[in-house]
């Protein structure tokens, strides 16, 4: 029986979607036959069966959304009998009233080992074992990065100079149950492998896949107990994704920054009114739906912040369609849905879009078309409590708004000082195509709309 | 109660005398532990008895058998007279090389004071075992226990074992060589079998169900061996299935479209699976001999060590497992976790392989670079008259971590564990091109295509 799971396709997939089975239960399959074809949050990915033999079942079915480790199809491969032969050798070979194990072996069913997942010799992978340490946290000194015994060593010190610091919290989060107790005398060896359940992630730390998640379960790394206090960890997956992105961004793009506060106390009230009008319904109005609305019809009074250099021709591309994307922090790191058509929209439209795509964002569940294609980012630095800051623009955009957290602040009205609902509101550009005056410009006109929200209304809803 | 059914108190009842019972056995003597053998059928198990050494050295004697009518001694002058085959006398030397070393085992055990009880034994629950002995029947209690019970071959359901369809144990002892053989099966064993008996005289078909033969090996590696089969006269016939044997001994079955008959013995290597019927594992609290990596079962003071664990069905692995779960027995913090596993199939050429194949090394998601040697460009090679080989080598890309060797040709079971303990090192291309390999060599295959892959190999263009 040979199960096939979901692999990391790329790029910080975790989960994708069972788009459609090629293959139905009873199909002999070659290698390399087209069996399954998946979509990400990136593409749609077409995978090639991995054995030989005889589709035994398919637990997933069209439309489940997979993750990275699920099994998606079981092959007969061992016995690869036709599919016409149901009855199983254990059932044909069953003594009455005798137990019998279940079949799963033979000489297909070879487990074959990985190598190369923990870069050590024999000896001291077997010394590990005998001091629970999981090498994976080990630090090689070598620059080929492979662990030696004096490493490992190095790394027992270590641990034992920290001390029990660590031992509290031990159970709950190490996971891979090499967890380090530092506590020599424990004699109730909670860790040991004494415990059937901790067989898997056993097995899973004397060779464990390079993945990501198998990365992020590590957690002693960042307690400052391993050696010299860092770690190394690949840039991989949606990290890595950012990295290039922004390192595209701030290489090609000049950046240049405009600051502004706004008086949103209008703002604030209408929203609290909408939200409260809306309660009934369950929508949640946020102000980011407001924000949008505003951005948008400045974007058509100002075309060039709506436009993208095209790097080859040399052109400037002015754009009359309104796709805004929406930074949003997951955990996995940044994602940048897009509303599209944003200013086709109504104000409960907007709300309705922005709600979905947050929440799909944090779960992951957009598909890549909702991910591509904005024309103009607004950044809810707010969210997390920021107020200035210079973001860096989503290439091949030609700003991004930056919107903070809206404060009560004393300011002076008519010779008074009163107190204001101030928004914080950070404008990087590309100064290619955009002057300081031009940035300016863009400001004021989304501040008239946000000091006055009714304006708003006159094209909204 | 049995008349004169006595019970004895032991400490570790060990179940099995095979190469994981005796090693095991043997290992937990030394670790201080008091072994009290249980063993039905002769010391030595499968493998030694009816299984790997019966079939190695009928294998070997073909070898000879074949090479001494072969065409290359004329043109090293050679001349030999008519050549035959005494298959009795073949038997009974067989016979002998099995004695010897099951022999062998017995005077290890007796050196070590082990007490050996004869009989099969089950379980009566989770402390007591029963054994069914030459002289009555015996009740003991254990505190410990190490299963290695082996493995029994799995039938193909529409060809029950029986008169006409034999395990291949069964064929290795025949006491006539058949002029007709069918064996289905696609694994080492069958292919061995096929290839002794064919040199032997006898006219073999080779009925794979799978569309590849050895569905792990690199395609390029197979057509060698595969080319080597059709030379001896072995007809190799894939993707057969739908078996049927009628009353005369004529086998039928399907392959592509056509429905084909063929004449003959039929023999089937179909796999293994555990052997646990008989041992009453309810009754000790067990459904299965699942292990883990200490080789506990879920009962922690029950172990398992070899084909009755449902994992890979080879001794090369039971024998490791027997020293793990004598060192778990002696209060040791041990793991099973090879990183490599070297397999050898003793065909004309011979195979053997360890670690990742490119494909496997590719959907493990490696970045691979490929090394590729013909034997026919090896000195030592062409001195043995033996030109049909390669040797190919997958290792990362970048590190240079070597990840897999597949060799065929003379030797190469031997010359495999270079690489399998390259593996288990984490050593890259450098660290093995480095090694001086003795020149003229066979092992400079292996170096040359490390070499190869580097875009440094001497003897290819």
């Amino acid at each position: 029986m040979f199960e096939f799971k979901l692999p990391d396709v790329g790029e910080g997939m975790h989960e994708a979607e069972i788009l459609r089975w090629l293959i139905a239960p009873g199909d002999r399959v070659k290698v390399d036959q087209p069996m399954l074809e998946i979509q990400t949050d990136k593409a749609v990915v077409e995978i090639p069966a991995p054995v030989a033999g005889i589709v035994a079942d398919i637990p997933a079915p069209v439309g489940q959304i997979a993750h990275v480790g699920d099994v998606l199809v079981r092959f007969d491969t061992e016995t690869a009998r036709p599919a016409s032969s149901v009855t199983k050798p254990e059932a044909a070979s069953a003594v009455a009233n005798a137990p019998v194990a279940t079949v799963t072996s033979s000489e297909n069913g070879l487990t074959t080992p990985k190598p190369g997942a923990v870069r050590a010799a024999p000896a001291v992978r077997k010394r590990a074992v005998e001091l629970d340490i999981d090498l994976n946290q080990v630090r090689p000194s070598s620059p080929d990065g492979r662990i030696l015994l004096t490493d490992l060593e190095a790394f027992v010190a270590a641990r034992t100079s920290s001390g029990t610091k660590d031992t509290g919290s031990n159970g709950a989060t190490k996971s891979n149950g090499y967890a380090s107790t530092g506590n020599k005398s424990n004699t109730n060896s909670t860790h040991s492998l004494a415990d059937h359940g901790e067989v898997g992630a056993l097995i899973e730390s004397v060779s464990p896949a390079p993945t990501p998640a198998s990365i992020i379960t590590n957690s002693n790394g960042t307690t400052g107990s391993s050696m010299g206090g860092e770690e190394r960890k690949a840039l991989a997956g949606l990290r890595r994704r950012i990295a290039e992105r922004m390192e595209l961004s701030w290489r090609t793009i000049p950046h240049a920054a405009s600051f502004t506060e706004v008086d949103a106390t209008e703002l604030v009230a209408l929203r609290s009114k909408l939200q409260a009008s809306l309660e009934k319904s369950g929508l949640k109005m946020t102000y980011l739906p407001l924000v949008v609305k505003a951005v948008v019809q400045v974007l058509k009074q100002h075309p060039i912040f709506n436009a993208s250099l095209d790097d080859q021709t040399r052109e400037i591309i002015y754009k009359s369609y309104y796709h805004i994307g929406l930074a949003t922090a997951t955990p996995d790191g940044l994602l940048v849905p897009v509303v599209r058509e944003a200013d086709k929209r109504s104000l409960l439209d907007l709300a309705n879009e922005v709600n979905r795509l947050g929440d799909g964002g944090r779960k992951r569940t957009l598909k890549p078309n909702e991910l591509s294609g904005s024309t103009f980012t607004i950044s809810n630095v707010g969210s997390f409590g920021g107020s200035y800051g210079v973001a860096v623009i989503n290439p091949p955009e030609a700003a991004i708004l930056a919107v903070g957290k809206a404060s009560e602040q004393a300011v002076v009205r008519d010779g008074q000082v009163v107190i204001r609902n101030m928004l914080p509101l950070s404008l990087s550009f590309d100064h290619r195509l955009i002057d300081g005056a031009q940035a300016g410009a863009f400001l004021n006109s989304l501040k008239e709309l946000l000091v006055n929200p009714s304006l708003l209304l006159l094209e909204a809803i | 109660m049995v008349v004169g059914d006595v019970t004895t108190a032991v400490n570790t009842i060990i179940l099995g005398g095979g190469p994981g019972g005796y090693v095991a056995t043997i290992r937990a003597a030394q670790l201080g532990q008091v072994i009290t053998l249980v063993n039905a059928g002769p010391l030595g198990g499968t493998c030694l008895n009816s299984g790997c050494i019966p079939l190695k050295a009928l294998g070997a004697a073909s070898r000879r058998f074949r090479q001494l009518s072969d065409e290359s001694n004329a043109q090293m002058g050679l001349h030999t007279g008519p050549v035959s085959l005494d298959w009795d006398q073949l038997q009974s030397w067989k016979k002998s090389v099995v004695e010897r070393l099951s022999g062998g085992v017995a005077k290890l055990l007796a050196g070590r004071k082990i007490d050996i009880v004869s009989g099969p034994g089950w379980f009566m629950n989770g402390k007591e075992m029963r054994v069914e002995g030459e002289y009555g029947s015996h009740r003991f209690t254990f505190d410990n226990c190490i299963i290695a019970s082996g493995g029994v071959a799995v039938a193909l359901p529409e060809l029950p074992f029986g008169e006409g369809v034999l395990t291949a144990s069964q064929a290795l002892a025949l006491t006539t060589l058949p002029a007709e053989v069918n064996i289905i099966g696609q694994d080492y064993i069958a292919l061995e079998l096929a290839s002794l008996l064919q040199s032997f005289g006898s006219n073999v078909t080779l009925l794979s169900p799978g569309e590849q033969l050895l569905p792990q090996v690199d395609p390029a590696a197979l057509r060698l061996v595969q080319a080597g089969l059709r030379k001896r006269g072995v007809q190799v016939v894939t993707g057969a299935h739908s078996f049927r044997l009628d009353g005369e001994g004529q086998l039928s079955y399907q392959a592509g479209p056509n429905a084909r008959h063929q004449k003959g013995l039929v023999v089937v290597s179909n796999g293994v699976q555990p052997n646990t019927a008989n041992l009453n594992l309810k009754a000790a609290g067990l459904d299965n001999l699942t292990v883990n990596a200490r080789q506990q079962t879920n009962l922690a003071h029950i172990l398992a060590v070899g084909d009755c664990t449902g994992q890979t069905p080879l001794a090369t692995t039971a024998i490791k497992q027997a020293k793990i779960a004598a060192a778990t027995l002696a209060g040791q913090k041990v793991a099973y976790g090879p990183q490599a596993l070297p397999m050898v199939v003793f065909t004309t050429p011979e195979l053997a392989y360890v670690g990742l194949s490119a494909q496997a090394a590719r959907e493990a998601g490696y970045e691979i670079v490929t090394g590729r040697f013909p034997l026919a460009a090896n000195g030592r090679a062409l001195t043995l008259g033996e030109e049909n080989g390669v040797a190919l080598s997958v290792a990362e890309a970048g590190s240079g971590l070597l990840l897999g060797l597949t060799l065929v040709g003379p030797g190469a079971g031997e010359l495999i564990m270079e690489a399998a303990l390259a593996i288990e090192m984490g050593a890259t291309l450098t660290d093995l091109t480095e090694i001086l390999h003795p020149h003229p060599g066979l092992a400079e295959i292996t170096l040359e295509s490390l070499e190869q892959s580097l875009g440094q190999a001497i003897h290819v263009l």
